[in-house]
């Protein structure tokens, strides 16, 4: 196929804010996830785990807690000390209602989802009613000195389990009284330091289990007072503890980023008589566990090394299949680099600035594996602060280098990049039209004289560039009535004849023909879109969905083509479909009309239609196989799935020209040391 | 082993008359034989139901001077009475009277019918003529060939499409052999070598490859094996009469008895049937049909006649038949192909009165045609029939092999004798690879675990081919280990212990305790597969090497001393000990096999407690051993393949020590070998301890080294083929 120079950057200084909490929905579908830079994310499941949608950060709101209620409505509060409730098909947050109570360290709901309990600064608990649009204060429970860190619903409702520093205390929620007051450092010698109860809960047989900083976890009698149990599950402090909806099993994250599994069983084998046990170690975090979750079948632990860990609990599996695997997420299932493919620019995407590399060149030429001299470094062109508190949406660079776009939550900005010479300036173009917003994604086209905004409710909007550096709105594209309001726009790289847009709403892809209006909708698939791109020659839709299946669909025929038949017939290759990470981006190759490029987070892949595809027998990533073998015998090995594991974790690859690749990593070392120090364990031996 | 089974009359006692006797041709069917008697009659008979088909007699006056012979394909009887007088008739004819008749000018002495070979008359001048010549020219004038010699024998066979007539002549104590091939005219004339006080009794002969093998049964109770070479060279006169040697092929006597025989019957290649009396000292002489093993020598069989016989013998279709007292009976016989075990009598008679009758056609497929001494026709009948139930049978039994299922295969050889079952079975698993082969193969095994089972039957090598081609699991055949524990097959049950992944704690147990007392001078005779061995255990030991070796780990000998709470009187003595492989290579090899076996702690440990003590020490000094040599090397891995990793040895020197544990304390001879074993063990914690500070630094030098390897930026080549 051939050789590629490929350039391999590592500068992009991505550093993923780490996990704060986490909920899981209670039918177990959707997990919903907090970041310490205020960012919610939701994860499907169903659709393997799939990073759904991506609510980004604020700077004055942070997180502490999420919990669902009412249905799929999501809810968070934090230090802030308001109440949010998010927008989950717009992707915004809504606005916040003050708990007055100073900043919330935790929410609960409760097991019908009618009310939320906080547990504030100043140690009072208060109700809140979900009423539809949003929610209503109901009334305080008792107040009591100190601030209130975890709360806990016993699952009748009756009774709210506080944790506080030194104690827990148990509130009738009828009364509002407290019934109970547990001091946890009373059995502790001449206790010095204060036990924070950084988690607890209250189980359905009157049982408190308190997770504390002296990396106890407890279980509570709390009508008579007395101590049940206490496991030491660590030296430094346990930090979060959940409980399976069966109440035989809990996990409890620690500071030392080890996760424990506690698990009731009987004393004898068949008999009556339960005892938690702690029975299943796992280290897989190197810093603190903030949060944990119990779904079903899986563990989940997120830690503030960002990673988001789910390990499938293999007792609770049937069959082998993608459940079972041990799943570690750190990097968004989305594209945070937008490439310039003319002028050879990167523009990287932080949370609150933009970065405009320029990539740099060789004039040598080599053998596969080769490091070639650069004659010229990578520059860093300008970095580009966003204003405001709000985190960035989205960004784009256009083909020929000379706009930047972006989006926050409430405003879209358009830049005018003007290279001369070693100088770079950037001017912002005025007067840009006020959009609904927020912008979901931004494209520009192939000739960079138009650019689309997909906004909310699947409207995309087109803008015509003008130079010397401004913009005038063209047209608005909207999708069909019927899949109105779930929509959430997907533009694809790539258009081809300056306007051919396709759009996502969350499962259904729809196609927008030159001519500005609807052209087609590709059939329903009950799977996530996870990227999607358009040939610039064929006009055909190639579209990745998160359970990995790959479709090709004819724009001009409004069908799948011959090629997605055969695959779907076939089936693809086993491996391809155990991957754990969905396909982020889509490319192609102008030269060659049968080559698509695409990559995951461990893998890029280069598809060439024109092999056949391999079956089960054979070996998918075969590449290290065929460079052993001779010229001539090559040829019967040869699959179309080209597959080269060298680039990891890949946040980003795209072909600059025929033979030229740009490949973004972000080694998990290069930004671990960028991370607060860990709790410091001595090593053996070091 | 040959056997007479039940005998039944076929004709009771008739009419007698005065003729030449009885005499017993086959028909022109299988279960058909032709009776020609007292000079009178001929009588058609179907064995099978005792009774007779036709009867055909002359008028009075006339006598019948040769037995009455059937013509295969015409199904036409041909009779000579009076000497010349020929006469031919079929089964529907009723009186002979009128049946066609040709006058001969010569005295005709037998007429021979061979299938596919028409028949052939032979002259009392030894002149021979084909029928159809005959009948063409009946009264054509017939050569005398022979001279004063009176015929005594004569028998016709198939050779090379050409018929071949043999027989033998006597004048003056002086015995001669005729071997005429009519269509060629050719005619050779030998002489019998002389013996000593002691003349011919009784003749038979069958040919193989070109070569006339000829019994003679002389009267001092010993048969002589005449070979006569089929000449093609017919051009060449013979003028002189060449003499013919013979080698005595067997001697009638029976610890003091003598048989004395009168007649005599080839069976098969081996097996000859001897019809005559037993004569023993001071006892009344005995008549008895005996069968003869002529490879060993051997009577296999006898059966006593207290009616007395006519002396003759006639044999057709594995049935003999004899006039016993007054009655016409028949004998019928198996005989089955003879080998030593079976002549020694240490092979087990698995013989079963269902076997059917194609398995020894089977075995009879190389074996030459058997000729009986007094009914030559029978040979091509024989031959044919034979074909005929081969053929048969094929289309029966042999095609449908394949397409029965492997199932039904099983169950219809599961009583099928041992020799067949191996061959059966090996066809079975040739076959294309089906899903259920596996299964298949299994229920092989199973069929034959379960005839070795109680006895003498032991297919080793095929069951060891079995294990080692398939891959077959402790639970498809969970007899296997237990027959080869039975049988003590090491082989095979280490083959089983590396190969099977579910063998129960309770048969490695077994497996392992068999391995232990089992004799080291027992085990050097054993094939035993060495490969885990080969490349560790050394014959001759090296004291000063190890020593150095221990030093190298930081720790002297010196230094284990001391730390070692217990004194040991003896240093060098316990480690030379230590160095030489407590057990023979072949005993090790089963030793590994054991170690490499699955198993789980908590099941083998009850079972292991029951290991005797003295083997328990055997095996740990062992484990020992095999703990000093891994750790003599840096990766701690014996070389070879198959040896035991060092977990293994671990893991099992631990559960010795646990089942063990209070009997080790005790017992006296354990002692040396645990403190040895507790010094060493000690070192190695010590060294590895010290390596772990090693560890540290290298592993920050890894981590230098991996963050200079990482540029933020590279521009690199990558091929995607």
């Amino acid at each position: 196929m051939g050789e590629f120079e490929v350039h391999r950057v590592r500068f992009f200084g991505l550093v993923p804010a780490g996990v704060r909490c986490l909920a899981c929905h209670p039918r177990g579908s959707r997990l919903a996830l907090a970041r310490t830079d205020g960012a919610v994310e939701v994860y499907n499941f169903a659709a393997n785990y799939f990073q759904e949608k991506v609510i980004p950060g604020h700077e004055l709101r942070t997180v502490e807690s999420l919990c669902w209620a009412a249905g799929d409505r999501l809810f968070g509060a934090g230090l802030s000390g308001d109440i949010t409730e998010y927008d989950l098909s717009g992707l915004s947050a809504a606005r916040g209602v003050d708990g007055g109570g100073g900043p919330i360290w935790s929410m609960v709901a409760n097991s019908t989802g009618t009310q939320l309990a906080i547990g504030c600064e100043d140690g009072s608990v208060k109700i809140f009613q979900v009423v539809p649009g949003g929610i209503q204060f109901e009334r305080n429970l008792d107040r009591r000195k100190g601030r209130v860190l975890c709360l806990s619903w016993h699952p009748s409702d009756t009774h709210i389990v506080a944790g506080s520093i030194d104690f827990f205390r148990v509130i009738d929620v009828t009364s509002g009284q407290t019934v109970q007051r547990i001091m946890v450092n009373h059995h502790v010698e001449k206790a010095k330091r204060e036990c924070v109860v950084w988690a607890i809960s209250l189980l359905s047989s009157g049982t408190v289990v308190s997770a504390d900083s002296f990396g106890r976890v407890q279980f509570w009698d709390w009508e008579q007072g007395t101590l049940a149990e206490s496991h030491t599950v660590s030296t430094s402090a346990a930090l979060s503890l959940a409980v399976s909806e069966k109440e035989d099993s809990i996990i409890v994250g620690t500071s030392t980023g080890a996760t424990y599994q506690l698990q009731l069983l009987p004393v004898t084998l068949g008999g009556q008589e339960k005892r938690w046990v702690r029975t299943k170690p796992f280290q897989f975090h190197s810093h603190d566990v903030r949060a944990v979750a119990h779904s079903p079948t899986a563990l989940i632990s997120g830690g503030l090394d960002a990673q988001l860990v789910i390990r499938p609990l293999m007792e609770k599996i049937q069959k082998k299949s993608y459940d079972a695997a041990l799943r570690k997420f750190t990097f968004p299932h989305r594209r945070l680099v937008s490439c310039a493919r003319k002028a050879r620019l990167l523009l990287f995407q932080f949370s609150q600035y933009l970065e405009l590399w320029r990539l740099g060149s060789t004039e040598e030429t080599g053998k596969d594996g080769e490091v070639l001299p650069l004659c010229q470094m990578p520059e860093h062109l300008v970095q580009l602060k966003s204003k405001g508190p709000e985190h960035i949406y989205c960004s784009c660079v256009s083909p020929c280098g000379t706009w930047v776009g972006y989006s926050t939550a409430s405003r879209f900005h358009l830049y005018r990049v003007h290279c001369d010479g070693d100088g770079v300036s950037l001017r912002k173009v005025p007067k840009v039209p006020k959009l609904l917003p927020p912008a979901y994604q931004l494209q520009f086209s192939a000739d960079s004289d138009s650019l689309f905004v997909a906004s909310a409710r699947g409207s995309v909007h087109v803008f015509q560039l003008l130079e010397p550096g401004g913009c005038k709105h063209l047209h608005t594209l909207r999708p069909p009535s019927g899949v109105e309001g779930r929509c959430l726009p997907f533009l694809p790289r790539g258009s081809a004849q300056g306007g051919c847009v396709a759009e996502v709403s969350a499962v259904v892809p729809s196609v927008h023909c030159p001519l500005l209006q609807h052209h087609c909708t590709v059939p329903t698939y009950n799977c996530a879109v996870s990227a999607l791109a358009i040939h610039p020659s064929t006009n055909n839709l190639v579209i990745a969905y998160s359970d990995q299946q790959l479709l090709e669909f004819s724009i001009p025929e409004k069908q799948y083509t011959s090629w997605s038949r055969a695959v779907q017939s076939r089936g693809l290759h086993r491996a391809w479909l155990e991957r754990d990470s969905p396909i982020t981006h889509i490319t192609f190759n102008p030269k060659n009309p049968s080559h698509i490029l695409l990559h995951d987070t461990y893998l890029l892949c280069v598809l060439d239609k024109s092999l056949p595809l391999p079956d089960d027998s054979t070996l998918l990533m075969n590449q290290s196989t065929l460079k052993q073998l001779p010229e001539t015998a090559r040829k019967r090995q040869l699959h179309a799935f080209k597959i080269c594991k060298k680039f990891q974790p890949l946040l980003f690859m795209d072909l600059l020209d025929e033979n030229c690749l740009v490949v973004v990593e972000r080694p998990i070392m290069d930004f671990k040391t960028q991370l607060p120090l860990p709790v410091q364990q001595k090593k053996f031996g070091t | 082993m040959a056997a007479l089974c039940e005998s039944f009359t076929l004709r009771g006692p008739g009419p007698g008359g005065d003729g030449p006797g009885l005499c017993l041709e086959p028909g022109p069917g299988p279960d058909l034989v032709l009776l020609t008697e007292r000079g009178r009659a001929a009588t058609l008979f179907k064995i099978s139901d005792q009774k007779p088909l036709g009867c055909w007699s002359l008028k009075h006056g006339q006598i019948l001077t040769c037995p009455v012979v059937c013509n295969f394909e015409t199904h036409e009887y041909i009779a000579v009475h009076d000497d010349k007088v020929l006469r031919i008739w079929k089964s529907e004819d009723i009186s002979l009277d009128k049946a066609f008749k040709a006058t001969l000018s010569a005295d005709v002495y037998r007429i021979h019918s061979l299938p596919h070979g028409g028949l052939l008359v032979l002259f009392r001048g030894g002149g021979v003529r084909t029928l159809d010549e005959l009948l063409e020219a009946p009264q054509q004038e017939i050569e005398n060939v022979i001279s004063g010699e009176a015929i005594r024998w004569s028998g016709a066979f198939m050779e090379d499409q050409q018929p071949v007539l043999i027989f033998t002549t006597e004048k003056d104590e002086d015995f001669f052999v005729y071997v005429q091939k009519p269509k060629l005219n050719s005619l050779h004339k030998y002489k019998l070598e002389q013996q000593e006080s002691a003349k011919p009794l009784c003749f038979t002969a069958h040919i193989t490859n070109q070569t006339v093998t000829l019994l003679c049964l002389y009267s001092n109770d010993s048969v002589y094996q005449i070979l006569i070479p089929l000449q093609q060279d017919t051009e060449e006169e013979e003028e002189e009469k060449e003499i013919l040697s013979k080698s005595l092929l067997l001697n009638f006597s029976i610890s003091q008895a003598v048989l004395k025989g009168t007649s005599l019957v080839a069976l098969d290649k081996d097996h000859i049937a001897v019809l005559g009396s037993l004569n023993a000292p001071k006892k009344q002489p005995k008549e008895c049909l005996t069968i003869w093993n002529t490879k060993f020598q051997t009577l296999q069989t006898s059966k006593e006649l207290p009616l007395g016989t006519s002396g003759q013998l006639w044999c057709y279709e594995e049935k003999f038949f004899l006039i016993h007292g007054k009655v016409l009976t028949v004998i019928m016989y198996k005989c089955e192909t003879s080998s030593l075990a079976a002549a020694v009598g240490k092979l087990k008679c698995s013989q079963t009165p269902d076997v059917s009758s194609f398995m020894n056609w089977n075995t009879l497929e190389d074996e030459e045609l058997v000729v009986s001494f007094q009914s030559q026709e029978s040979v091509g009948l024989k031959a044919e029939s034979r074909m005929n139930l081969r053929s048969k049978k094929s289309i029966d039994a042999e095609l449908p092999f394949d397409s029965l299922s492997p199932g039904q295969v099983l169950a219809r050889f599961k009583d099928a004798p041992n020799y067949l079952l191996e061959t059966k079975f090996r066809r079975l698993m040739a076959r294309a690879p089906t899903p259920d082969l596996q299964a298949t193969v299994g229920g092989v095994v199973n069929v034959l675990t379960d005839r070795c089972k109680n006895s003498k039957y032991y297919p080793q090598d095929f069951l060891q081919e079995i294990v080692e081609t398939w891959d077959l699991s402790y639970s498809l055949c969970p007899d296997l280990m237990a027959v080869g524990l039975e049988k003590k097959d090491m082989h095979l049950l280490q083959t089983c212990l590396e190969r099977f992944p579910d063998i129960p704690e309770e048969i490695t147990y077994a497996c392992l305790k068999a391995f232990l007392s089992i004799s080291e001078a027992h085990l050097e005779n054993t094939d035993v597969n060495l490969d885990s061995v080969i490349c560790y255990i050394d014959v001759e030991s090296d004291k000063k090497e190890v020593k150095t070796e221990i030093v190298e780990n930081g720790f002297s000998a010196q230094m284990d001393q001391d730390m070692c709470g217990t004194k040991i009187p003896k240093e060098s003595q316990s480690w030379s000990d230590d160095e030489s492989c407590p057990v023979g290579p072949q005993k090790a090899a089963l030793l590994n096999a054991v170690l490499h076996s699955a198993y789980t702690e908590t099941f083998l440990l009850p079972h292991l407690k029951n290991l005797p003590a003295q083997e328990a020490v055997l095996f740990l000094r062992y484990l020992y051993y095999l703990y000093v040599k891994c750790s003599g090397k840096v990766n701690t891995t014996l070389p070879g393949i198959r040896s035991p990793t060092i977990n293994q040895i671990m893991d099992w020197m631990c559960l010795l020590l646990d089942a063990h544990f209070t009997v080790m304390v005790m017992l006296p001879e354990a002692k040396e070998l645990l403190s040895n074993l507790h010094r060493f063990v000690r070192a190695q914690v010590r060294f590895y301890s010290e390596l772990n500070k090693i560890e540290g630094s290298l592993r920050e030098l890894q981590r230098l080294n991996h963050l200079r390897e990482s540029h933020t930026y590279s521009i690199e080549v990558l091929e995607i083929i």
